[in-house]
């Protein structure tokens, strides 16, 4: 981490000591505070000021900080909207959505704000629907209070006595179809100081998705009940859609910046393992939780959970937020970008410096003719002399097993490749043999085997070419030279048909 | 010209009011036994559904229109505020008047008491939760179609499509009993809808607040499964006896017959 | 527009001649009843003594009006004390200006002397408090109207919501509580509220 960050990370963490210290019993400067029991400490007293109308952002953006030091009455106003978008190119699905969007639009307050919350039910619609939210005390989280039918509205109030980052969802039976079908979003609650500022704050939220259609089959696609039940969903995306957060929708930021996603998970069902493809998170609220973990690679997001991750932007690309287990990602749409623009630094990250052969267990010093060959073959110098010496080392690794390094073969076993008129009869026969392999009947310098040779397939035309060239110019054979490219015809030809033995 | 064309709404009129001097169609069903979602008391025992007549369409506008029309005071500028929300028809023309596209739609944003009166008007009243659950079980073939995940599917189905296209006219496919409509077209009132007893935060099923609840806690809901009866169960929930919404219309039961609630 | 209502009057013209006898008796038209009162509802009942009276009857005087049943043995017996409870807490002026009505679920069983049983088993003061019983389709149409959920069960018990609702002199519901554990604060400032005239 950088100087500066780690000056701000202590800083941070003072602050929270501060705030833990608070409930204890008096700190100066700390709200009023007594030793209360657990969620009381968030109790700032009455709201004061005129009430304040919250403003809601939509998906992926973020409200600003309150920037607030006393209790407010904040005015929620929430519409639940059922309307018909697309979740995949060329396939649509009937959302059911909190202030028109999947995830519904974040809400932003401060510790001990007490909030007046409208839920309104748009008259088109067919459903009933309420809300729980998860930052709630009380019974339901809301939910009890905000059952609404449509064409109506329902109001309560409450208390943010806890500081964090919280789920809000749909309550209402069958309360995992709501929520499957979209029915959720993210409630950030700030603490009485505020968060540390940074430059980007984007709000991301994954779901799972059932419909009875496959995957990115076409066409209108209705919610799926018994995959529901059986938690083997269709799609696992972030924001609702595939491709809500790729191509020109992709988060960006720049090179040297902080930025912070609030990352929830409405499931219904599934646990996210959330990553940033080439980012460590310098910084993790897991689940949204008060002490931060550091240097973190995958932070394990609940159904019905939050974190709050921040990391600082070092070098330029497209960075791939995913769910890591990893099938989510690629074959159900859990992907999405984030765009960072701006000057290389090559002394974080290269790029990829060398692309050179790797020959692996074959790299050895015993074949270093082999080496050399190939690279002479690269760079058009290939010369018999480099072939033979090739094909030399090639041969005692592959062939000399059953041929003898001599090239004598075993009486009645393996023919002879020495001085051999099979070979002398057709120079260019070995290519065939190496490639194809050889069954039944030869006659080899007068005698005959009848064996099974296995086609060499391991081997490509370069050592195909050395080989033959060397054994060509070995223990009286004719000689000559093969080249690679011969080998590669007659590979690309059609199989012989199966010759008799002469 | 004016006076033509004030014949030919008289005739409208008129005819509309004839219409409804033909009895509605009602059905016979025999009744049985059967396992309703809610079940009588905790232990969750099956049922035995008297015989009941139900109505085999819902109530259509029409039809409304003819009673209102007779009764007066249930126009939608005249009813009591208490008996009707201020939405009450507000989908017809004038407040006695309806457009020819909407005859035969099913008639909505009526409340449970305007529901009740029409019904007493033909010598009926509202079928109980039962009487509705037990013709709605049925589809074109069989008596009980509750556990084919195809008719559960279905009927799911509609509840994901939005509702901002037109309604259709009643008198879609009849199901074994002959009855119409029980699905895929509006959510009905019920006779005990405040009898469903299911707490607005409906994940405290079991929550044993007995001072809530006289009685031992609130409703269980058995066949947790079966999403399509307890979206209806939610739905009418949600609703107050003077609530009219969009998408809320009603059918009737004659009197004399179905299990008491 | 001139044709609409010339619609109308041939509407009037087809009420006349076609109505039918069924059709609810109108409201009170002298002193029209609020549209908001509960009283629109015709509801014809029979006390503890026996004696049949309307629901509107009761106009006049704020009244804490709540359903129950005589074989209650868990939450009905602790409205009806949550009730008296309320009403002691009143000023002694206002104690006087209040009524009571008790509504049973259980039309049935509940006769006027189990109704009385109930009166002299909590020691009510009759000329106040009124224990009454209708027919099984007002039971359900005054539950509605109230807002109380209520289901029989099969061996006779009902389940119901726990509801105190207070209705002003002219039957619009002023408050509402569920409370029966402790005295209900909002509760007795509202009969406060009510009985000097100002709206809730």
């Amino acid at each position: 981490m950088k100087p500066a960050m780690r000056l701000f990370s202590s800083l941070a963490a003072m602050s929270f000591a501060f705030t833990l210290a608070g409930c204890g019993g008096g700190i100066s400067g700390a709200q009023a505070m007594t030793s209360a029991e657990g969620s009381q400490h968030g109790d700032f007293g009455p709201p004061q000021g005129e009430p304040i109308h919250a403003v809601l952002t939509s998906p992926p953006h973020v409200p600003p900080p309150t920037h607030r030091k006393a209790p407010a009455k904040v005015i929620v106003d929430l519409e639940v909207i059922e309307k018909e978008m697309p979740i995949s190119e060329g396939v649509t699905y009937t959302f059911w959505t909190f202030g028109g969007t999947v995830p519904g639009s974040f809400i932003r307050i401060r510790q001990g704000d007490t909030v007046e919350f409208h839920l309104k039910n748009n008259p088109n619609n067919k459903m009933p629907h309420n809300i729980d939210l998860h930052g709630v005390t009380g019974p339901g989280g809301g939910a009890a209070s905000s059952f609404t039918a449509p064409g109506h509205e329902s109001q309560f109030t409450f208390k943010a006595l806890n500081q964090g980052i919280y789920v809000y969802h749909c309550a209402t039976a069958p309360v995992g179809m709501h929520v499957a079908n979209g029915m959720y979003g993210l409630i950030l609650i700030e603490p009485p100081e505020g968060l540390p500022a940074v430059d980007h704050e984007y709000y991301v939220m994954q779901g799972d998705f059932y419909t009875t259609g496959k995957y990115r089959e076409k066409g209108a696609q209705p919610f799926d009940m018994e995959k529901a039940i059986d938690e083997k969903p269709t799609y696992v995306l972030f924001n609702g859609a595939e491709g809500a957060l790729t191509g020109d929708k992709a988060l960006s930021a720049k090179t040297n910046e902080t930025v912070r996603l609030f990352v929830g998970n409405g499931g219904p069902n599934l646990v996210s393992s959330f990553h940033v493809i080439g980012e460590i998170f310098d910084r993790v609220q897991q689940e949204g939780g008060t002490h931060p973990q550091e240097n973190v690679q995958t932070t394990l997001i609940p159904a019905g959970g939050a974190a709050i991750v921040q990391f600082h932007t070092e070098v330029p690309g497209s960075y791939v937020l995913v769910d890591h287990s990893i099938f989510r990602a690629f074959n159900k749409g859990a992907l999405a970008i984030l765009k960072v623009d701006g000057a290389e630094n090559k002394a974080i990250y290269s790029g990829k410096e060398v692309d050179s052969v790797y020959l692996g267990d074959r790299a050895g010093p015993n074949l270093a003719a082999v080496s050399h060959a190939t690279s002479a073959a690269a760079s058009g110098k290939l010369t018999k002399e480099d072939q033979v010496k090739a094909g030399a080392q090639l041969f005692s690794g592959t062939c000399s097993v059953c041929h003898q390094a001599n090239g004598a073969g075993l009486a009645g076993v393996f023919p002879p490749l020495a001085k051999s008129d099979l070979i002398a009869a057709d120079p260019k026969r070995p290519i065939q043999i190496l490639l194809r392999g050889l069954n039944g009947k030869v006659t080899v310098n007068g005698k005959d085997y009848n064996s099974v040779m296995p086609p060499m397939s391991q081997l490509n035309d370069d050592e195909v070419a050395n080989i033959v060239t060397y054994v060509l110019n070995s223990w009286d054979n004719p000689g000559g030279q093969v080249t690679a490219e011969e080998v590669a015809k007659v590979r690309a030809a059609p199989a012989p048909a199966p010759a008799a033995g002469h | 010209m004016p006076w033509l064309r004030l014949l030919g709404n008289l005739w409208l009129v008129l005819a509309i009011g004839a219409g409804h001097a033909v009895a509605a169609d009602y059905k016979q069903i025999a009744g049985g036994h059967f396992a309703s979602v809610l079940p009588a008391d905790e232990k969750a025992a099956d049922m035995q559904v008297a015989p009941y007549e139900l109505r085999v369409t819902p109530v259509s506008n029409a039809e409304f229109l003819a009673f209102v029309t007779k009764s007066t005071e249930w126009q939608r500028d005249r009813i009591a505020r208490v008996f009707a929300d201020a939405q009450y028809l507000s989908h017809w023309i004038t407040s006695d008047g309806i457009d020819r596209a909407q005859r035969d739609q099913p008639v909505t944003h009526v409340s449970w008491f305007a529901a009740q009166a029409f019904c007493e008007s033909e010598g009926a009243r509202l079928p109980t939760w039962l009487e509705w659950e037990f013709a709605a079980a049925a589809d074109t073939a069989r008596k009980d179609a509750r556990a084919d995940p195809a008719w559960r599917e279905q009927i799911l189905s509609w509840y994901s499509r939005p509702s901002n296209s037109a309604l259709a006219a009643v008198g879609g496919p009849a199901n074994v009993y002959g009855i119409r409509d029980l699905h895929g077209l509006v959510w009905e009132w019920v006779d005990d809808f405040n009898a469903l007893l299911v707490s607005t935060d409906s994940r405290d099923q079991n929550d044993p607040d007995r001072l809530k609840f006289c009685g031992a806690g609130a409703m269980s809901l058995r066949d947790l499964n079966n999403y399509a009866v307890l979206m209806r169960i939610a739905m009418l929930s949600s609703l107050k006896a003077a609530d009219t919404t969009a998408n809320v219309g009603f059918r009737c039961t004659k009197i004399g017959a179905g299990e008491k609630s | 527009m001139i044709r609409h209502k010339l619609m109308r009057a041939v509407a009037f013209l087809l009420v006349l001649l076609g109505t039918s006898a069924f059709a609810l008796p109108p409201a009170t038209q002298s002193n029209k009843l609020p549209s908001d009162s509960i009283y629109q509802l015709n509801l014809h009942l029979v006390d503890q003594g026996g004696k049949a009276f309307e629901l509107r009857s009761l106009r006049g005087e704020p009244v804490f009006i709540a359903m129950f049943y005589a074989s209650c043995k868990y939450t009905c017996p602790l409205i009806i004390e949550e009730i008296k409870r309320t009403v002691q807490a009143l000023d002694e002026a206002d104690r006087n200006r209040v009524r009571v009505l008790l509504v049973s679920f259980d039309p049935a069983r509940d006769t006027p002397a189990a109704l009385t049983a109930v009166s002299v088993e909590h020691h009510v003061n009759l000329a106040h408090w009124t224990l009454a019983r209708t027919d099984p389709t007002g039971v359900r149409k005054l539950a509605a109207i109230l807002g109380v959920q209520y289901r029989a069960m099969t061996n006779g018990d009902f389940n119901h919501s726990t509801m105190i609702t207070l209705l002003d002199q002219e039957g619009r519901i002023a408050a509402k509580s569920d409370k029966t554990s402790a005295l209900d604060s909002e509760l007795i400032a509202a009969v406060g509220r009510t009985l000097a005239g100002q709206n809730p």
